[in-house]
């Protein structure tokens, strides 16, 4: 498979949208395309796995869809994060970093 | 582009989501895709490439991710979880009902008039006729009576004082056998009180033992009250006790201060203590009954005037009773023939003698409010078909999203029985207004009107009649709608079956209010005949004081005050004429006949005339006609020639093809006849002519008289100067009978009058909602028709053409209602028969009158929606759907 292994993107995924979304709501179709172009492709995000992990994180309220209408446009669903969301968030953050860390202290330069 | 909504909803389907959640999930997920596919497109793709592209994209690991989460978990916890009711049921329907406010106001008002109106009849029917009697084991009283074989009508039976002695005497089948007569006493008035009039019964010392109720205070009566010089007792009601004594204990041994005598009080009966049970006027007292001593005889006095009543022996039942009873008769009869010519004793249970007089006339009345329940039923039936039509597009969407028949056919009962049960209580509130004017309106004779009120019993019923209207009015719309469903789908609920059932229903509504109407239109006939019938005698303006001297007796003394008070009368303002009549006085149930002879001819046997002693203005204060000879004059009195008038019936009777006028007659004495006066209606103007004879008053034993007075002035400002000219001349003496001729007029048409009143009321129900059928059946066929009628006036139709097409179709419904509901009506008419006065029940002209009211007023109800229809903008009608 090309790009990133499966488990690793599982386990990255609750991560990448909540901090997609700290900086400002966006709808679905917007993530998806976020995630593949900012990940240069490695990542991709279709709606079998994008939206039921979008609902889950919105049955968990660390985010929060609403639909939006825009004048001359179809109504979109825009999600944001909660408060909940956003210490959800920090702490995966601060777990992200130490287990990037503890990956690099164990496979890192020896010799550095 | 590809149906984007469709794939992700096929990827969706083995997900359990809730509509709402669903929809909003394939909107969102639709849009991605599109966004996605317009995305490859702008980058160069084809059409079909970005097509594949999108879809393989679009895995069908879609509903395995979704199944994890709450959402897809989701249960419809309405319809298919709980088959019967549930409280979604009863919110759902609220809310449909309120989506449509005119069917349910129009539902709503139907039911309420046609329950108020079932739920009072049968509140006056419960009380009258249906209730038992309040005393222990009424099942075991019985009434005996004596029947005559020839009467038409099994009537009241009422026994000489002679049969019932000998009957309690012979009886074995009966624990005791007790008789009731009427009696009143004149109280004399204390501290300036006015003269009240105790309503009392004159009863056996059986009446109490028989009847099983004891006294609440003191005792009853024993045989040997029954005797003269024992009998100045008496027992009161609770409520006298509680009126007239302050219900002071000590009130046993207390004398009741009548003006006759002065009875001593023996005991006081428990509250709610009544025999008959129930009447407008209750007893206050109870005295003994002593019979006079030619009643002890079995001579010439024939006097039927008791009502006996008796309670069986254990272990006996009726026609046990009976025959002990046809056994003793025989015997008496065997003794003395003459007293049982053509009578017969009869036994019959005590309930069912006390309402059989009315027991025909209730169940007429059930069946005529029956009538307005049905048009309500037949009426609502049409107007849900009319709304489950209109709702065709919501049962579609609700048999898609997995309703079944019974759910959609249950939504509907909901409904049904919610307008039911609200159109009850209003129904009731309705009915109790109405039963207070039942009460008000119904004749005072009726048994047991008193207690005429809305009991719990009364409101069961109103309840069960609500439900089975709404079962009713539900059940064909339903069945008809799910039934079509099933066969054309949801989609089509083949309007045109569903319109010929409407046009069924229209046309029984039509013909249900034909019979009803047929039914007032009779009542009403029959009023007006009673109301026209020549009486013989004008009451309008007669005033009649009847009034009894307290001591003195007949005798030239009375005739000379007589005279003094007539004179004193005419000088009173306001009144025209004065006279006195002693004997009967017209319509007001007063008779007494005396035996009638003709000198040197023999008569058949038991020949009597109807004895009047007036003086010589009566009858023109009554109006009656002189026809041949003179009337009395202030000549004819004590001492002066006897003389006599007859009326025409008497005079046709005895002396036909003669002139009568200065022929002997054997009545009260040797009398000369000279005059013969026009027949009267003495009993009333459903009776015939009687044979009456009349002699000068001054010629006459009278004690005391009635006075009939012919007014030229206000009542009330001559009644307080009657009164005191009579007080003046027979001073202190109680006046508790002051009424007018029309008056008694009134009481005798009371039951027409009731019926003529209710019947015309619930055939102005049945009229109002039948047009409300009509109208409602119309007005749908035009809205439904819109576009239709467009399109005929766009090409050319006038509309008048329009007018006339709506215009017939009514005009179809009302012949055909007409034609069945006459030839119903026709045929039913034979079980009011009984009710009708000198009207045929199948009298043209009340049906014709009733067809052309229904089918002017059908027309007026169908012109307003067909003007409408004609009034459709081609233009706008045919941009709708």
């Amino acid at each position: 498979m090309a790009g990133i292994d499966r488990e690793l993107k599982k386990g990255s995924a609750e991560l990448l949208i909540l901090a997609l979304l700290e900086a400002r709501p966006r709808h679905g179709y917007e993530l998806s395309k976020l995630i593949e172009s900012r990940s240069n492709g490695q990542l991709t995000f279709h709606i079998d796995s994008l939206y039921p992990l979008l609902y889950r994180l919105e049955e968990r309220e660390w985010i929060k869809g609403t639909w939006v209408e825009q004048p001359g446009e179809r109504r979109r669903r825009c999600y944001k994060v909660t408060a909940a969301g956003k210490r959800e968030l920090a702490r995966q953050r601060e777990t992200w970093a130490t287990f990037v860390e503890s990956v690099r202290l164990i496979t890192g330069d020896e010799h550095a | 582009m590809p149906d984007w909504a469709l794939e992700v909803r096929k990827r969706l389907a083995s997900v359990r989501l809730s509509p709402t959640r669903e929809a909003e999930i394939v909107e969102e997920l639709s849009q991605h895709l599109e966004d996605r596919w317009r995305d490859l497109i702008a980058g160069g793709a084809s059409h079909e490439i970005a097509t594949q592209t999108v879809l393989a994209e679009c895995k069908d690991t879609l509903a395995p991710h979704l199944a994890s989460l709450r959402q897809a978990r989701w249960v419809d916890n309405a319809p298919p979880q709980s088959r019967w009711l549930s409280l979604h049921d009863i919110r759902y329907a609220i809310r449909a009902l309120r989506s449509a406010p005119a069917y349910s106001a129009v539902a709503l008002a139907v039911l309420t008039l046609s329950i108020g109106a079932t739920t009072a009849i049968v509140s006056v029917v419960d009380a009258v006729i249906v209730r038992g009697l309040p005393f222990p084991d009424a099942d075991r009283l019985v009434a005996v009576g004596e029947r005559r074989m020839k009467a038409a009508a099994d009537g009241e039976n009422l026994v000489a004082p002679q049969n019932f002695s000998d009957w309690r005497e012979q009886q074995e089948v009966f624990i005791g056998l007790a008789a009731v007569g009427y009696s009143s006493i004149m109280l004399v008035p204390e501290h300036g009180q006015e003269p009240e009039v105790l309503k009392a019964q004159a009863v056996t010392a059986d009446f109490f033992p028989v009847l099983n109720v004891s006294p609440l205070l003191g005792r009853a009566f024993t045989p040997e009250n029954e005797r003269r010089g024992n009998a100045r007792v008496a027992v009161i009601s609770y409520s006298l006790w509680q009126r007239r004594f302050g219900g002071s204990p000590d009130v046993i041994g207390r004398y009741v201060l009548g003006h006759v005598a002065d009875v001593q009080i023996l005991g006081v009966m428990p509250p709610g203590f009544a025999y008959p049970v129930g009447d407008l006027q209750p007893t206050d007292v109870w005295l003994p009954n002593v019979f006079r001593p030619e009643e002890r005889i079995r001579g010439n006095d024939f006097s039927y005037r008791l009502q006996v009543i008796g309670r069986l022996k254990p272990g006996v039942g009726i026609e046990r009773a009976q025959a002990d009873m046809d056994q003793i008769t025989a015997r008496l009869a065997a003794e003395t023939p003459r007293w049982f010519e053509d009578r017969v004793a009869k036994v019959e249970p005590l309930h069912g003698y006390l309402v059989k007089s009315v027991r025909g006339w209730m169940y007429m009345l059930l069946g005529a409010v029956g009538f307005v329940l049905l048009i309500a039923c037949v009426n609502l039936s049409n107007l849900t078909l009319v709304r489950v039509s209109t709702r065709s597009k919501e049962f579609a969407i609700r048999t898609a999203l997995g309703a079944s028949r019974w759910d959609l056919a249950r939504a509907l009962l909901v409904e049904s029985l919610i307008l039911s049960v609200v159109g009850a209580a209003f129904g009731a509130a309705l009915a109790w207004i109405g039963v207070e004017l039942l009460r008000a309106a119904i004749p005072p004779e009726i048994p047991r009107a008193g207690n005429i009120a809305i009991n719990v019993r009364v409101l069961t019923a109103a309840m069960a009649i609500a439900t089975a209207t709404a079962l009713i009015f539900s059940a064909m719309p339903m069945l008809h709608f799910t039934r079509r469903m099933n066969i054309a789908g949801p989609a089509d609920t083949t309007r045109s079956a569903q319109g010929g059932l409407r046009d069924l229903l229209v046309v029984a509504e039509i013909a249900l209010a034909v019979v009803l109407l047929v039914g007032s239109g009779l009542f009403l006939a029959s009023f007006r005949q009673v109301t026209s019938v020549d009486l013989g005698i004008n009451p309008a303006d007669v005033l009649t004081v009847r009034f009894r001297p307290l001591g003195g007796s007949a005798g030239p003394q009375r005739t000379q005050e007589f005279r003094n008070l007539l004179e004193n009368l005419r000088e009173i303002p306001g009144v025209e004429i004065a006279s006195l009549i002693h004997g009967g006085v017209p319509l007001r149930g007063d008779l007494r006949t005396v035996d009638f002879g003709i000198p040197g001819r023999v008569l058949s046997r038991n020949e009597d005339l109807d004895f009047n002693a007036i003086s010589p203005d009566y009858f023109r204060a009554m109006r009656v006609p002189l026809l041949a000879g003179r009337f009395f004059t202030d000549e004819d009195r004590h001492g002066g020639e006897a003389v006599a008038i007859i009326n025409t019936a008497a005079a046709k009777k005895y002396f036909p093809g003669e002139n009568p006028i200065g022929k002997a007659i054997q009545f009260e004495g040797l009398r000369t006849v000279v005059g013969v006066v026009g027949n009267i209606r003495h009993d009333g103007p459903e009776t015939d002519w009687r044979r009456q004879g009349f002699i000068p008053l001054d010629q006459s034993e009278a004690a005391g008289a009635t006075l009939a007075l012919r007014l030229n002035g206000e009542l009330a400002h001559v009644i307080p100067a009657v009164k005191s000219a009579i007080w003046s001349q027979f001073p202190g003496i109680p006046l508790p009978d002051i009424l007018t001729m029309e008056e008694f007029l009134q009481i005798l048409i009371a039951q027409r009058r009731f019926n003529m009143l209710l019947l015309s009321l619930f055939g102005l129900l049945g009229i109002v909602i039948s047009l409300v059928g009509i109208y409602g059946v119309m007005a749908y066929t035009v809205a439904r028709r819109t576009k239709e009628i467009g399109i005929r006036l766009a090409l050319g139709a006038l509309p008048v053409t329009i007018l006339r097409m709506i215009l017939s179709r009514a005009s179809a419904h009302l012949a055909a209602g007409l034609l069945i509901g006459l030839i119903t009506a026709w045929s039913l008419s034979g079980l009011v028969a009984a009710f009708l006065f000198q009207v045929q029940p199948t009298d043209v002209s009340v049906y014709a009158g009733v067809g052309a009211l229904l089918a002017t007023t059908g027309l007026a109800a169908a012109f307003v929606p067909a003007r409408r229809a004609a009034r459709v903008d081609p233009a706008i009608s045919l941009r709708l759907e």
